[in-house]
This record gives structure tokens, sequence and C-alpha cells, in this order.
């Protein structure tokens, strides 16, 4: 092994100097980069709805809308019978939505839960039909509409989420 | 054209119709229309496939005694059924087309319904689940009658549902659902099946209604598509609610045992038709509309039952003519409609193998010639319908299917406005005084 002598000791003792912080940053605890995604909630934008429902599919979400479960072939019929049974469309099945919203089982919150959080009755609102959640200015109208109007009642907010156009899309 | 816009647009039209009249560059107030000879058309379609051996030659006996002058039919089988609910027989009031003809393509019901419907044979099978190629009666109706009119004026009422429904309107690009008339099947809408599904609505007040109408259109303004479209005919919101309250009174009248002899006739033999002429006559009575079309099909039993055949036939001519007298006793309609009384086609002359207990052989609806020849009644005021007269023989017959939609147009007035090329038949002016 060459040995460095004593005229080459000074050139040593700088090199050890520039490793030691590299030595020292060697030797420190690793830092650990954990890469997840956020936790945010993803909703599908109405501008992206393009689909309109079929009839079939508008009757049977609507009724798991309102009940929590799946209709039953019976009630999808019943329902079926009565909406091929009109022409005008818009007109019939506004008489069948406000049938569900009388049938006994209907999931509707009551005035009081509605008016005791506004805010979370806005957004479960927009979350159950229109599987998305509000805007800020919908949120800010919606909030205005209710707080403003103590005749307002959940029936007629939820009649009119189900009976507006972007309900037929998805 | 949005549907919205469409209402709203036409409702302005109407509004400026009667608010704003205007001077074309010819002089005319309005556009060119044709003096109207009634202001009501109630076209029946005495449907389900009928010859003329039973009907106009009567060989097994009058089995239209309400219609026609003839002994009663006295074959074993037969309902005792009320007697004729009109004071007099249907064929002096009008004038009847004994050898009409359903001239082209084949002999299904569905065709023969489309043909008359839309004035135009169809020589290919049909797409059951289809609407139209060619515009119906009511889409000419409502897009060329001047003034513009509302499809509360326009009714199709179908015995059942099936492929019927799709015959409001038309897949024609100039035509479509925004000229549909309102479609009812009310044999299907108000029965047992259905109550549960629009039995009890909901039921808002005026300013609860207001209040929702606001928070939709907040709603609908923050999405950039229309609710169902091109799937049905449309309304304006105030004859929406005028139909739904309709509905509604007839649900309750159906629950509280209004319907239990319908039309006067016990109930164990009412048929689907008589139902569906009673309902026909509901309409009339609430909406007095300027167009109805009213179908019947319980003749069409005949493929495995003569005797059925029939008795049907009988039970459609008993509710023709209660429809008849129902016309004449409502404000409105009385003395100012003509009603057009038609079978869609014939059925075959050879019987199947198909035997009644009886012994009596059916009879199917194959195209051949038998099944062609069919007969038109058309009834109305005497000032406008030549009374008792025969047009056309069995040598030299006259008038055919696609004679019926332009005979529509002429005596409401707007067939002059309708284009050139869209309608080949001919009006039926042989009726005319």
């Amino acid at each position: 092994m060459r040995m460095l002598g004593p005229n080459t000791r000074p050139a040593a003792n700088c090199l050890m100097l520039a490793i030691i912080p590299f030595l020292l940053v060697a030797c420190s605890a690793e830092d650990i980069y954990l890469y997840e995604v956020n936790q945010v909630s993803v909703s599908q934008s109405g501008v992206d709805k393009a689909n309109q429902k079929s009839d079939i599919e508008f009757l049977s979400l609507a009724y798991a809308d309102l009940f929590g479960s799946t209709i039953s072939a019976q009630q999808l019929n019943s329902m079926v019978a009565a909406y091929s049974s009109m022409g005008d469309k818009t007109l019939i099945a506004d008489m069948i939505i406000r049938n569900l919203l009388q049938v006994p089982g209907a999931q509707v919150p009551t005035n009081a839960q509605m008016r005791a959080d506004v805010d979370a009755f806005i957004n479960d609102t927009y979350k159950k039909f229109f599987i998305r959640d509000p805007g800020e200015y919908e949120r800010w109208y919606l909030h205005k509409f209710i707080t403003e109007d103590p005749e307002v009642t959940p029936v007629m907010v939820y009649y009119a989420f189900l009976t507006s156009d972007e309900y037929r899309y998805y | 054209m949005k549907r919205r816009d469409f209402i709203k647009k036409t409702s302005l039209l109407g509004a400026a119709s009667f608010g704003v009249p205007y001077l074309l560059p010819t002089g005319r107030l309005f556009a060119k229309t044709m003096e109207r000879k009634v202001n009501h058309v109630v076209f029946c379609l005495f449907a389900g496939g009928l010859r003329n051996i039973e009907t106009i030659a009567q060989a097994e006996g009058n089995l239209m005694g309400s219609t026609f002058a003839g002994a009663s039919s006295a074959i074993p089988g037969l309902d005792p059924i009320p007697a004729s609910p009109y004071s007099g027989l249907l064929k002096n009031e009008g004038t009847l087309f004994p050898e009409f003809r359903y001239r082209e393509g084949p002999t299904g019901h569905f065709n023969g319904h489309t043909v008359a419907l839309t004035g135009a044979y169809t020589s290919t099978g049909l797409n059951l689940k289809a609407n139209p190629v060619n515009p119906t009666v009511f889409e000419y109706y409502l897009k060329h009658n001047s003034p513009a009119v509302t499809s509360k004026n326009a009714w199709w009422v179908s015995n059942s549902l099936g492929p019927y429904p799709a015959l409001n309107y038309s897949s024609h690009p100039s035509y479509g659902p925004l000229y549909g008339a309102n479609h009812i099947a009310p044999t299907s809408l108000l029965s047992p099946e259905s109550y549960p599904a629009i039995a009890n609505p909901k039921q808002f007040q005026f300013h609860e209604e207001e209040k929702i109408k606001s928070l939709r259109s907040f709603l609908n303004q923050n999405f950039d598509k229309e609710g169902a479209t091109g799937v049905g005919n449309v309304n304006s919101e105030a004859d929406a609610a005028a139909i739904r309250q309709f509905i509604a009174d007839l649900i309750q009248k159906g629950l509280s045992g209004g319907f239990n002899t319908p039309l006067g006739m016990p109930a164990q033999y009412a048929t689907n038709d008589i139902f569906t002429i009673l309902f026909a006559e509901e309409v009339i009575k609430t909406f007095t509309p300027e167009l109805l079309v009213v179908n019947m099909t319980d003749v069409d039993a005949c493929h495995q039952n003569f005797t059925a055949y029939c008795n049907n036939l009988r039970k459609a001519d008993y509710a023709v003519a209660h429809l008849w007298d129902t016309i004449q006793k409502t404000p409105g309609m009385a003395n100012d409609t003509v009603l057009i009384m038609v079978p869609e086609h014939g059925r075959n002359l050879e019987a199947n193998t198909v035997q009644d207990i009886y012994g009596r052989f059916g009879l199917d609806h194959t195209g051949d010639n038998t099944s062609r020849e069919i007969f038109a009644l058309i009834l109305g005021p005497a000032g406008v319908i030549n009374h008792n007269l025969s047009v056309g023989t069995a040598v030299a017959p006259v008038g055919e299917s696609i004679d019926l939609v332009p005979t529509v147009a002429n005596l409401l007035g707007f067939d002059s406005n309708i284009p050139a090329g869209f309608l080949p038949g001919k009006v039926l002016d042989q009726a005319f005084v």
C-alpha cells in the first residue's frame, strides 16, 4: 500500500474535511417519501352527464333514491304500465314521482332535520340525486332558498330534484 | 328547438294570433287556410279486422243494429246486450262507403292503423317498436292548423298498449313529438296494475307549486341539457295541470264505482272496447278536442272464436252509437262534429282450422282480397255531410284507407297548408254537402 508522506498531509486533511459532511449526511436517518392520494371527494360534474336515462332506469333509480332499496318487479311493472299509457312522458313521470313521495317508507328528512343543518341537507340532496357535490353558487342559492322561506319543505326540494333535467341524465 | 322553447313560442304565437292580427302581403289575415267544415273530428278506428261479409252483407244477420237496418242476428252464443243507446240509425245520419278498400301492404293491425293515421301505405313490414316514418294526422293538424293550437286539442285514445302508443307522432324530421297528440291507453292507465303507481299523488298548494317551479328552474339553468327529450308529446304547464286533474278525477271515479256499468253495459258483458270508448267520451266531455282518434280491436278474437267476433262486433257497434250520442249531448261538439268510423282492414274469405264451442271456424287476415274489403261511414251535421247516402259498389268501389287523413285535414281546414307530396290520397268529398 502506498503511504502518504508528510508532505502530503495537508492535502489529506482537506480531503477528510470535504468528505465529513458527506459522511454525516450519509449516516443521518433516511427520509421516507410515501406517495398516496389525498382524501378528496370525487364526483361527476353536471356537464359530464351525457347519457339520458332510459324510462326503466329513470323509474327504478327514482325509487332506489327515495327508498334506499331496489324496486321490486311488481312495483316496477306497475310504474312502467302507467308510464307507457300516456304520451306526455313528462306529465306521467311527474305523476309517478308525486305518488312515490306519498308511499310509506320514502326516506325524506323531516323539516326539523333539514333546518337543523341546512348545509348538510343540501350536500346530501345533491349527492343522493345528482351524484355530485353542489357548486358554491348552488350551495349558496339552496341555503338562501331554504333558510329565507320557512314554508319550504324537504318534500318540495326532493320533488324539484327528481323532476329536474339533470336527474334524467347520468 | 328545445321543447320548452317550442311551447313558449307556440303560446306566444297563439297569443299573438288572437291579440295582434296582421295583414299578410296578400291582404289576408293569417296564412291561407281553407274554411273549416266543422270544428271537431272524431275518428273511430272500428278495428281488429272486420269483413264486409258480416258488417255490410249481414251474413250472420245484423250484428250492427245501431248502425244499419236489418233483422237482428239470432245465432247462438250472443250476449244479451242493451238496445242501441242512440235514438236513430247511424247510417241515416251520414254517408256510407260500403266498398272501401285497404288497397296495399300487409293486412296487419299495426299496418292498418298506421295507414289510416298517416295517409300513406306501408309496403314493408313495420318495426313494432318504432314510430311511423310518415307524419300522422295529429302532426299535420298540430303543425299546419292556423291559428296554432296545443296538443290538448288532439287525442289518441288506444284500446291497448303494444305498438299503438307509437302512433301519436312519427320519426319524420320535419314533424315528430313536438307535434304529437296526447296519447292515452285508459284501460292500462286506469287498471289495477297501474293504480298503485299513480293513485295517490302528492298534491301541493299553488304557492308551493310556485316555489318548486322556481327551484326546478334554478336547477335546470345549471344543467346544459333538457330533460327527457324525444320521448313524448308536449303540453304547456297549464294543459298538463288540466290533464293531471283529469286523470286524478278518473281515478277517483273508478275507485268510487263510477265505471261499474260502462256505457250502460252490464259489467259481465263489457269489453276493452267498451271501456276505451267510455274514456274517449270522458276526454270529449272534459276537453272538447278538435281531433280525437280512438280505436277498438276486440273483434280480433275471430282468430280463434268466431262467436266472440260476432259478440264483440255488436258491442263495438253499441259503443260507437253511445259515442255519437255523447257527442250530440256535449256542448261545443253537438252539431259541429264529424265522426268517421272505419275498420283498419278486413279478414280472409277462407276460414282457418280453429273451431269455437259452437262449431264455427275462425278467420285470419293474411292479405287476400276479402281482407282488403272494408267500409267507411262518415257521420255529421245535415248541412255538412250527406245523410243516408251510399257511395260506391263492388264493381266500382269508392274510397280507400289513404283518403282518410286528407279528408280529416279538409274537414278541419288545414289541408292546403300541408306541403305537396306528403298525402297521396283524395278527399272523400262525395260525403260533403
